[in-house]
């Protein structure tokens, strides 16, 4: 840091106003332009996955963080908006031939709505209960929808997936790719931070913490939590809409619960206080995965030991432990400071 | 003055117990009236019953001519029925500034506002709410980490925030100081009588009782036993026996 | 009509109940009484078989192959599971009951992740089964393995056994207390922290019996434990958090069902079990024999 002790530098001051998630937003962002600087391709591979699932992690924080309840079957719309994708995406390829760039980016929109449909459906169920039945009725659709997936292959090849989505030969190119998905997570997470921001947004702060109250603000509850569940859920599709042409094929196993687990892993590890944590989650989990993976197939040992560590010694996630120690340090400052005079 | 609220033979019963019988009674515009009795009398069930919260198995409920029996809580604090509750249950995790916002907003029809800055909407009346319960100098801490007596200010901010003109408030004083409590009932007292809001409360101490409603409906086992001025249920003898008895007047 | 085919899912599927169930019941009883969602349960099941499966080797290498050695080896298993659980609970599980849901969720699935992958460590990929050399038996048009009776047999013993030492006796009285009213427990002056880790050992014992019960019939695999454990949760979500019967009956019902649905829809069987969980969670939230005070 150069800047000198008595004025602020730019971190600070973000932190000051906006709280830590605008200066972690402001380094992730830079961090991710100047990822393809890593060498080789496999890193790149690996931020491409670190923004896609960073996505669907923060849209399942919507529900968790923002609107108070545990969703296992988020996944369901991460599949759903990727077996859209996947199936126009088959159908616009010439046979035999590349898919054009319009015909590409038109398959990457149908994710979305499609996952926003079936949220529809869904969520108008979910939102008549809390705590743990939300949890097990999510858990329950989302299975159903992965069975139904599974087993219809003659709508969706079952257990085979979908195979050989390559994106335009433009986005082959790794580098191109990743500087796509770059561009369509930053706007995506944009617009969330204004739904999170916006009276909607607090609104759904009000339902995590007391619902009964809110309701006698002349809330309709259910309304709005379905309204939330339908927002999350197109944000996971579009999530699940990239995923596709970033891994090639798709496969039942993307609506499954241990897919939504992903998304919670990330979130409570970045921390589902913060904007951005469930981004900084997914972060730690992608690149520590890759690594890991170099070495060992011991993977799930491995990040299950991280994650019962957080739980155990940092509950609040990583955003949530620093915010914890900043805000001790300015106290303590302050404090200092009161006594000097 | 036209009546604002009309309680016409109002019955709950949970399993085998009756919690409240044959409830009747009516709120003229900008009254100030109390709801007393014992614990258990089924006092928080009315309220409860009025707003919405619990059905009511027979009975209806009418405020400003419109038949609100049985419907949701959401559609009647829109109708303009507020409400504060007896354990503060503000949004703990959110400021307090942002816990009237949201109330503001809710009033504003903006719930489903999602392009639009919360800071930016509603600022004035949340300020305006905020300097009226005192709670100016309070609006960046978060709700959970205030004192007792200020948690019920902020309960109290949110249920006006709504801009009702029926408020139902459950207990306002209890936890607080006595210094804090008349402040609480000397500000409910002005927007009684400056705005003309009507208000019904449940109170334990019946100082402030006495002092502050001019209208006292007595409950017992869910029926009404009195009904009438401070002085009137003072002078009834079976209020004496069934409550104020305990209370050494 | 050939009944054949449906006499042997009749019987599998029963089979399937009873391990269900004998899950299910600590689950529940670990979520009724310290409201913690205990997804390593399968888990733990999974690594009892396992164990089985080695004491069960090392006795037939030691004394000569036997069914009966199968006794011992559940005895021995069972008994090292109700010591992992109470080493899980004093050291872990304990840290957490002040904490909110996610985070004892996310302990729990920790654990499966860590306890599967040590399985993988110590006995590799390789799927361990036991074959007890048991002849199937003829009847109603078909070959039966005589030992589906024996785990019928069992989990309805246990299911009895466990109604009754929950109605009949004082500890089970006071489990039962402790799913309705935690403060009042305390109040008579009974340590809640016992309470909490003698019913979490239970029930991750009653998981490490079922565990070796279930070794004969169907091999112990990777990954068995993630598919068990989400048809536990439906089991108590359809009979009732907390409700020992509600357990039982949907344990029955849940494998019956997938038994049944395996005949008309095999890669869906599966998704008959979550449809009956959606409707009994949209139709009656707090199960079909639970109590709507708690849900």
């Amino acid at each position: 840091m150069s800047a000198p002790d008595h004025r602020p530098g730019l971190i600070a001051r973000l932190y000051t106003s906006y709280g830590l998630a605008a200066p972690v937003a402001v380094l992730l962002f830079v961090l991710f332009l100047s990822a393809p600087l890593l060498p080789g391709k496999f890193w790149i591979h690996v931020s491409t996955e670190i923004l896609i699932l960073g996505l669907f992690a923060m849209s399942f924080n919507l529900l968790y963080g923002y609107m108070g309840q545990i969703s296992f079957g988020h996944a369901a719309f991460f599949g759903i908006g990727a077996y859209a994708t996947a199936m126009l995406f088959v159908a616009l390829k010439a046979p035999g031939g590349d898919i054009g760039v319009v015909q590409f980016l038109l398959a990457l929109t149908v994710g979305p709505p499609v996952a926003a449909v079936a949220a529809l459906i869904v969520g108008f169920f979910c939102v008549r209960l809390t705590g743990i039945y939300f949890a097990m009725l999510s858990l329950a659709f989302g299975e159903l929808l992965f069975y139904i997936v599974f087993s219809w292959y003659s709508f969706t090849k079952g257990d085979d997936g979908i195979q050989g989505l390559l994106p335009p030969p433009f986005f082959q190119d790794p580098v191109n790719f990743y500087y796509l998905t770059l561009a369509i997570v930053t706007v995506a997470l944009l617009v969330m931070w204004r739904i999170t921001e916006s009276p909607f947004g607090y609104i759904m702060r009000t339902l995590r913490d007391n619902q009964r109250r809110a309701a006698f603000l002349g809330i309709n509850v259910r309304l709005h939590m379905l309204a939330n569940f339908v927002i999350a859920g197109s944000f996971a599709g579009l999530a699940g809409a990239l995923w596709g042409p970033f891994s090639r094929s798709v496969n039942p196993g993307l609506l499954g619960w241990q897919e939504s687990g992903i998304a919670v892993f990330m979130t409570l590890i970045g921390g589902a206080g913060t904007f951005v944590g469930p981004m900084v989650g997914a972060v730690i989990y992608t690149f520590l995965q890759a690594v890991v993976k170099m070495y060992t197939v011991y993977w799930p040992l491995t990040i299950g030991t991280i994650i019962l560590l957080i739980v155990l010694f940092a509950p609040g996630g990583v955003l949530g432990i620093i915010d914890k120690r900043i805000k001790a340090r300015r106290g303590e400052a302050a404090a200092a400071a009161v006594e000097k005079r | 003055m036209a009546a604002i609220l009309e309680v016409t033979n109002l019955h709950k019963h949970f399993g085998g117990i009756h919690v409240t019988r044959d409830v009747n009674f009516s709120m003229d515009e900008g009254e100030q009236s109390a709801i007393i009795g014992p614990n258990g009398a089924g006092k928080s069930t009315l309220m409860n019953l009025l707003t919405g919260y619990h059905r009511c198995d027979a009975g209806k409920v009418v405020f400003e001519g419109r038949d609100i029996t049985n419907r949701p809580p959401h559609q009647i604090a829109r109708m303009g029925i507020s409400r504060a509750f007896q354990v503060s249950s503000i949004f703990a995790k959110m400021t307090v500034a942002e816990n009237v916002r949201s109330a503001v907003h809710a009033q504003m029809r903006q719930t489903f506002n999602i392009f639009g800055v919360a800071s930016r909407i509603g600022g004035d009346e949340t300020g305006r709410v905020l300097a009226l319960c005192g709670l100016d100098g309070k609006r960046d801490i978060v709700a959970g980490e205030l004192a007792q007596g200020d948690k019920k200010r902020l309960e109290l901010a949110v249920a006006l925030a709504g801009k009702p003109r029926l408020l139902f408030l459950d207990e306002p004083t209890a936890g607080m100081s006595i210094d804090e409590a008349r402040g609480t009932m000397e500000l409910v007292d002005q927007l009684n009588r400056e705005l003309g809001l009507t208000v019904l409360f449940t109170e334990h101490d019946m100082g402030i009782v006495f002092n502050h409603a001019r209208k006292l409906t007595l409950l017992h086992r869910g029926v009404i036993v009195v009904q009438g001025t401070p002085a009137e249920v003072r002078a009834n003898e079976t209020a004496q026996k069934v409550y104020l008895g305990e209370h050494q007047l | 009509m050939d009944i054949g085919p449906y006499v042997l899912q009749l019987f599998s599927g029963l089979s399937r109940a009873m391990v269900l169930f004998l899950l299910s019941a600590g689950l529940s009883l670990i979520f009724g009484v310290m409201n913690i969602l205990n997804f390593a349960h399968a888990t733990l099941w999974l690594l009892s078989g396992y164990i089985t499966f080695s004491i069960f080797q090392f006795l037939s290498d030691q004394l000569g192959a036997s069914p009966w050695l199968l006794l011992p080896s559940i005895v021995g298993a069972t008994s090292l599971m109700v010591l992992i659980g109470l080493a899980l609970e004093r050291f872990l599980i304990r840290r957490t009951y002040e904490r909110e849901l996610p985070e004892q969720l996310l302990l729990t699935f920790a654990l499966v992740l860590i306890i599967g992958d040590l399985i993988k460590l110590i006995w590799g990929v390789e799927n361990r089964r036991i074959n007890l050399g048991v002849q199937p038996v003829e009847m109603l048009d078909t070959l039966i393995n005589p030992y589906h009776f024996v785990i019928v047999g069992t989990g309805v013993a246990v299911a009895a056994g466990l109604w009754f030492f929950l109605h009949r006796t004082r500890f089970g009285k006071i489990v039962r207390a402790a799913v309705y009213s935690r403060s009042m427990v305390s109040a008579l002056g009974i340590p809640i922290p016992l309470i909490y880790a003698l019913v979490f050992a239970a029930g991750v014992g009653l998981a490490g019996f079922a565990g070796g019960v279930f070794l004969p019939l169907i091999p112990m695999a990777l990954g068995v434990d993630h598919d068990v454990i989400v048809q536990c949760f439906a089991v108590v979500v359809i009979g009732g958090f907390g409700s020992m019967l509600g357990t039982f009956v949907a344990a029955i019902i849940v494998g019956v069902v997938y038994a049944f649905s395996i005949l008309f829809w095999p890669d869906g069987a599966l998704a008959m079990i979550f449809l009956i969980v959606i409707v009994v969670l949209i139709w009656r939230p707090w199960g079909l024999f639970g109590t709507e005070l708690r849900s």
